[in-house]
């Protein structure tokens, strides 16, 4: 009997197994080895090269414009988002009637393709759009929102918070619920209203959504392609240009997939890294105020 | 008294006119890309809230468009809803049994595999995207349906939710059933999955979902026009359809729409659901 299970749960598991070997396994070593040949994805020959993939990616410009370019995306992205979702929150939960029907509205955002969403952004605040036209002609302001290396980064920020706010603030408005009646009680015998018991209360006990949704956050600056991708191609400048669609031209359009999978490395690198510096810091944060 | 009442309904008048503003700036992008698909020509992008319409960008979109703009729409449609159903349905399949394994079957190495599913999921993929080409196209699979859907049948988020959630259902059910002389295949259809109706429903949603708004992968494995999804080839249309946005908005709604019907049609369990997804 229990052998059959053990069994049974190996054959369950297979999927799983087969897909990890042929989908991660194989192909993760398979990368690494890669990342040190110079093959162009087409010929049949190609010579191991050492290092030289990395030192040219240390020393090559679009490398090192994606690299900044996604703490760039960071900075603007994470307050943002954070920011939002956490009003969206407060909304849903302070509403005494219509919650359900305000979550779900608020997160309609989340369904969009960043396609389509680009679509729309370039028809809005392209050169000659209406919008501009009025800008111009109303107020005399002639901005190039897309050509513009510090707007265009914003726009791709606020379009991705656009995006992620209504989903982090169901993450928020969870936190919101779980915080016992009786600490608000309290703080009001103490004096708090209003906003004071909101940033000194509220605030305080949602740490544990504020860890979730900033790691998630964070972790989602690191894998933007579609946006840049449709809307600016990385421009102007390589303002917007990120890792993927640095490593995506470097294997795809101008196949170098030695070169192209060394930067892949070097970014996985940096990805996992950065997130578990923020973490750490997160953590920090917490444990100082109590949270384990 | 009465002024303390009076006080609160402002106040509460005030909170639900920023709810519905910030409701309608959520959606406002929708609203633009709705009118710009049934805004007459000459108005698409020319005025911000045109006053003119016509079937004209659907017309286009469902009979391919005009001389050298043709372009397979609704075949690319075709695709996208074959592929991401394909996969979604792979994805929940698969993720069931596994994590009913996982859960249930106490095997050995069970919790090493939790593990290194857990290590997986945060794994940056991305340095995994030019060998799994590689591994594509060396099994002869480039250019095929068999590419968008094969490496994206199983999915490490849906097996990890799945596990949580098979993990709070009560052991004795299953003897039960055991005892009863069920299979465990038959436990895993006939009891298990029905147990689980509102998580499934959200992990559908979003596996679909994110099936459906996939781009980099579903460019590098496909070539010919016949084959791409709807999000490919409206992405690959940005630039050459310049001159014809209102066919870009008729696309963007037929890219949001199958989403938002799913949404609709799920969003009885939606609550359930994400309180859990949630956790």
């Amino acid at each position: 009997m229990e052998k059959s299970t053990a069994r049974l749960g190996w054959l369950f598991a297979s999927p799983y197994l087969i897909y990890s070997l042929i989908f991660f396994l194989f192909p993760l070593l398979w990368a690494t080895y890669l990342a040190f040949t110079n093959w162009n994805l087409i010929s049949p020959d190609y010579e191991f090269v050492g290092i030289s993939n990395f030192i040219e990616a240390f020393f090559s410009e679009s490398v090192r414009a994606a690299f900044f370019v996604t703490y760039k995306f960071l900075g603007m992205f994470v307050p943002i988002a954070v920011v939002g979702a956490l009003m969206l929150a407060m909304i849903i939960h302070t509403l005494p009637r219509f919650k359900g029907l305000f979550s779900v509205a608020f997160f309609l955002p989340y369904l969009a393709s960043g396609v389509a969403s680009a679509i729309v952004v370039n028809g809005v605040l392209s050169y000659n759009s209406p919008f501009n036209i009025w800008l111009r002609g109303t107020f005399g302001l002639d901005i190039d929102w897309l050509g513009s290396s510090i707007l265009a980064p914003l726009i791709i920020a606020l379009m991705m918070a656009w995006k992620f706010a209504g989903y982090y603030a169901l993450l928020f408005v969870a936190g919101l619920e779980s915080i016992p009646k009786d600490i608000y009680e309290a703080a009001e015998i103490d004096g708090a209203v209003g906003f004071k018991k909101f940033w000194y209360v509220t605030l305080p006990m949602l740490y544990p959504s504020f860890y979730t949704v900033t790691i998630l956050a964070v972790g989602l600056m690191f894998g933007i392609f579609t946006e840049p991708y449709v809307l600016t191609g990385g421009g102007p400048d390589l303002a917007t240009h990120t890792w993927q669609l640095e490593i995506y031209s470097q294997a795809f359009e101008r196949l170098n997939a030695g070169y192209g999978t060394a930067i892949a490395v070097i970014n996985s690198i940096v990805t996992f890294g950065s997130i578990l510096v923020f973490r750490k810091i997160l953590e920090k944060w917490g444990a100082r105020h109590g949270w384990e | 008294m009465p002024d303390m009442a009076g006080n609160n309904k402002f106040k509460l008048t005030c909170l639900y006119i920023l709810a519905f503003g910030v409701l309608i700036l959520m959606i406002a992008p929708y609203i633009y890309m709705v009118l710009g698909s049934f805004a007459a020509w000459d108005q698409v992008d020319r005025k911000i809230i045109p006053t003119e319409f016509t079937l004209r960008s659907y017309e286009w979109l469902f009979f391919g468009g005009e001389g050298a703009n043709a372009r397979p729409w609704m075949r690319s449609f075709f695709n996208s809803i074959f592929v991401s159903t394909t996969s979604a349905v792979l994805m929940i399949v698969t993720a069931l049994f596994v994590s009913y394994s996982l859960a249930k079957l106490k095997f050995k190495g069970n919790r090493v595999i939790n593990n290194v599913i857990l290590f997986q999921m945060f794994y940056p993929a991305v340095i995994l995207l030019i060998p799994l080409f590689l591994i594509i196209r060396y099994f002869g699979m480039y250019d095929t349906y068999w590419a968008m859907i094969l490496p994206k049948a199983v999915n490490l988020w849906a097996i990890f939710m799945y596990t949580n959630f098979f993990r709070g259902l009560p052991d004795e059910l299953i003897e039960a059933a055991k005892i009863d002389g069920a299979s465990q295949w038959k436990i895993v259809w006939k009891i298990v999955l029905p147990m689980s109706k509102s998580i499934t429903t959200i992990i559908f949603l979003f596996v679909f979902m994110e099936r459906w708004v996939e781009l980099l992968w579903d460019m590098i494995v496909v070539n010919s026009e016949d084959m791409l999804t709807l999000n490919v080839l409206l992405a690959q249309m940005f630039g050459p359809y310049g001159g014809y946005p209102g066919p870009m908005y008729a696309a963007s709604v037929l890219l949001t729409l199958p989403i938002l019907i799913l949404f609709i049609i799920f969003s009885k369990n939606f609550k359930k659901g994400m309180q859990f997804v949630l956790k």
